[in-house]
């Protein structure tokens, strides 16, 4: 079974009988199913790109807070700011009371 | 339009009626795309699926939302490469009627709020309109045969207490006479669009209801009894595989009638 991280989640890409399961770990240690039955036919490294392009989609950036990198070589004052990366094709601006937001 | 291998992307499914069409054409060997408000529920349906052997995604978003509307198309085409048919069926209610009186005074002491009113033709009229012309574009620019099915609600013709959710229905039953049209002026020939207008149905929110007013809706049921979410599932199933449905609304009520028996 292989994993990959994303948007601070980790999920895991299971081969069964030709196609691919995705799941995603919850913070308790459980999982839940992302996705079943998907890439038939591809290779484990091309499901792979797959599966990355498809949760990146599923569970878009959204805005997060990040603390201050005090490593930073610039910092402004004492507090480092990192925004959200606009740039990213799935970002969404977020409504606050969005219940899309993946918990 | 064979069940089989086509794709299906329903919203509200991770409950209620939309769940049970989910469920009904993973196990038929449809390829599923789950969209619902709550993680763990929509979780739980595609777990169910992937335990009964079916396929499926899941997603979280708002169907109000044009960014999630777009992100749900996105994600079917990535992980199953086409999208052959849409079931618009997320929905919520916030009844009220549009002027509440005071007993004593015979003023006005309370109205059906704006936020109320809102909310429902957001979810279940924006809601709707935003599913269903995505997916469209995504089946006209893919090139693939496809059915869009809007669910309204009998209580389209107009439901006391539902003045918002009466009107979302009503305009939704409407829409698959406009959207035909549209698409026949267009010279869009391989996508058809029928809607349900499903009558009382064993949803949590009617079983789990008084059952004293349950009796009550029923007495005005021919068959005496809720409509099954499957039965839904299954006129739908009979609007993919029937091409010469097309471009209207159809009703299934189980025989709704007023108490003096006329049809409703």
């Amino acid at each position: 079974m292989k994993s990959l991280r994303y948007n601070d989640i980790d999920f895991l890409i299971e081969k069964t009988e030709g196609k691919f399961n995705i799941f995603r770990v919850i913070p308790d240690g459980s999982y839940a199913i992302v996705g079943t039955g998907l890439f038939p036919g591809q290779p484990e490294s091309q499901a792979q790109e797959s599966a990355q392009a498809l949760v990146k989609t599923i569970f878009p950036v959204g805005i997060k807070v990040v603390g201050p990198d005090v490593s930073h070589p610039h910092p402004i004052g004492e507090i480092n700011i990192v925004g959200p990366d606009v740039g990213h094709p799935n970002f969404i601006y977020w409504n606050s009371d969005s219940t899309s937001f993946p918990v | 339009m064979e069940i089989k291998e086509s794709v299906f992307l329903i919203t509200g499914s991770s409950s209620g009626i939309g769940e049970a069409v989910a469920k009904f054409f993973a196990s038929k060997g449809a390829k599923v795309t789950v969209v619902g408000r709550k993680q763990e529920n929509i979780d739980r349906v595609v777990g169910d699926i992937k335990q009964a052997g079916g396929e499926a995604i899941g997603i979280a978003g708002d169907v109000t939302s044009e960014a999630d509307t777009a992100r749900f198309i996105q994600a079917t085409v990535a992980a199953f490469g086409k999208l052959n048919v849409v079931v618009a069926a997320a929905g919520i209610i916030k009844d009220g009627t549009m002027l509440t009186l005071d007993k004593e005074t015979g003023k006005v002491s309370r109205k059906l709020t704006l936020e109320k009113w809102r909310a429902v033709i957001d979810d279940d009229l924006t809601g709707t309109f935003l599913t269903l012309r995505d997916a469209a574009e995504a089946m006209v620019n893919g090139g693939w045969e496809g059915l869009l099915v809007p669910i309204s609600s009998v209580n389209k013709i107009g439901q006391i207490g539902q003045l918002n959710y009466s009107s979302a229905k009503a305009a939704v039953a409407l829409m698959p006479k406009i959207i035909v049209g549209e698409f026949l002026m267009r010279g869009i020939r391989n996508i058809r669009c029928v809607g349900i207008a499903p009558g009382y149905t064993a949803t949590p929110m009617l079983t789990g209801m008084n059952q004293e007013a349950l009796k009550e809706i029923l007495a005005d049921v021919h068959i005496g009894r809720l409509i099954e979410p499957n039965e839904i599932a299954q006129m739908i199933a009979h609007c993919v595989e029937n091409g010469a449905l097309n471009g209207t609304t159809i009703e299934i009520t189980g025989g709704l009638c007023n108490a003096n028996g006329i049809a409703k």
